[in-house]
């Protein structure tokens, strides 16, 4: 059975000429940069876009990279600067959570959820409902730290903030989330999760 | 959020130092409301964790691909100057300008008859500095001041 390679690994061989193997490498961060993407962008053409955009610097970039820090790290960083680039040029709806907008359209989604009932699948609807209201940033570190299995420190670094402001913001995005589900589905909360 | 539920929280994610977390799982115990808010923090996390990624399309790794191909395929920075060349270059100078200094007092008549200052620095450099010396040294110092030039923009590129 074929041993699978490290990321450092296949850098080296990209490194070396076996440019080819690059594609090992986005095939297997493409779903998580996908959705970091998505975090803030919103909307999945513009998420495709972030998430190429950001392969093709990283691959430009890659002999730059210095092997001492995860291979994630350094490509959620130039995704996270990649992001906010794409954002500042096309002037995207960033709202807050707090916004007028954000509860009628919830509302929306809970009489849905409250017409049809719910189970497993929906909980995950739910929640991914809850992260798309909540600030980018707020939603990436939820990402970051639930999915990219990053420290506080690293993320700090991908996102260039202090792993304290990391860890004062997760709090306010998990606190966010929590009243978000109980806004959602009222006392039911409990019982889908 | 209050303070019992940012501690729960640093609890749940191993933030707390030993005494902190001794403490908070005491009031677990002993506390039966916030013993139900700590399981209802610990469903909330574990649904975060079970959070799907989203894939993209499937032409996604091709399109990728397709893009860096036209790129100049990536090469391993390695010109990083060796910190033994500096410090030779450095030695060289030093030592250069200690036999200069040296070779400068040893032909100078440094006596003051009758309080009289009548320094002679007896300096015949003519024999040694000759145009191929020169334009050696100019060299040399081209090369040197290239390489921090180069070492210079690469930090700054860097950053």
């Amino acid at each position: 059975m074929e041993q699978k390679l490290t990321d450092l690994a296949l850098i080296q061989n990209i490194l070396n000429g076996q440019t080819d193997q690059y594609a090992l490498l986005v095939k297997r961060h493409q779903r998580f940069v996908f959705t970091l993407a998505l975090r803030f962008a919103k909307n999945r053409e513009d998420a495709e876009e972030i998430a190429q955009d950001c392969f093709v610097k990283a691959y430009k970039a890659l002999g730059t990279f210095k092997q001492t820090a995860k291979f994630s790290t350094w490509l959620y960083t130039i995704t996270y600067t990649t992001a906010m680039t794409f954002l500042r040029k096309n002037r995207l709806d960033t709202s807050s959570i707090h916004d007028e907008g954000t509860f009628l359209q919830l509302e929306n989604h809970s009489s849905a959820f409250n017409a049809n009932g719910y189970d497993k699948q929906d909980s995950h609807a739910f929640l991914n409902i809850a992260i798309d209201e909540l600030l980018p940033d707020d939603a990436a570190i939820i990402t970051l730290f639930y999915k990219g299995e990053q420290s506080l420190e690293e993320i700090g670094a991908a996102l260039h903030m202090e792993p304290n402001t990391v860890k004062v913001k997760l709090h306010r995005a998990r606190q966010r989330l929590k009243e978000k589900l109980q806004y959602l589905l009222k006392d039911e909360v409990k019982e889908l999760l | 959020m209050n303070a019992t539920e940012q501690q729960l929280w640093d609890y749940i994610d191993g933030n707390l130092n030993a005494s902190d977390r001794k403490n908070i799982a005491e009031k677990i115990e002993s506390d039966t409301e916030i013993k139900s808010l700590y399981e209802d923090l610990l469903k909330l996390n574990s649904a975060f964790g079970e959070l799907d990624l989203d894939e993209p399309s499937m032409s996604f790794t091709r399109n990728v691909m397709e893009s860096v191909a036209s790129e100049p395929a990536p090469v391993a920075m390695k010109t990083q100057v060796d910190k033994k060349i500096i410090y030779g270059i450095g030695g060289f100078f030093v030592i250069s300008l200690l036999i200069l200094f040296g070779y400068v007092l040893y032909n100078s008549d440094l006596s003051m008859p009758e309080f009289n200052f009548n320094a002679r620095l007896n300096l015949n450099l003519d024999k040694y500095i000759t145009p191929t010396v020169l334009y050696s040294f100019l060299f040399f110092d081209l090369v040197i001041g290239l390489v921090f030039l180069d070492q210079f923009l690469r930090k700054k590129m860097h950053k």
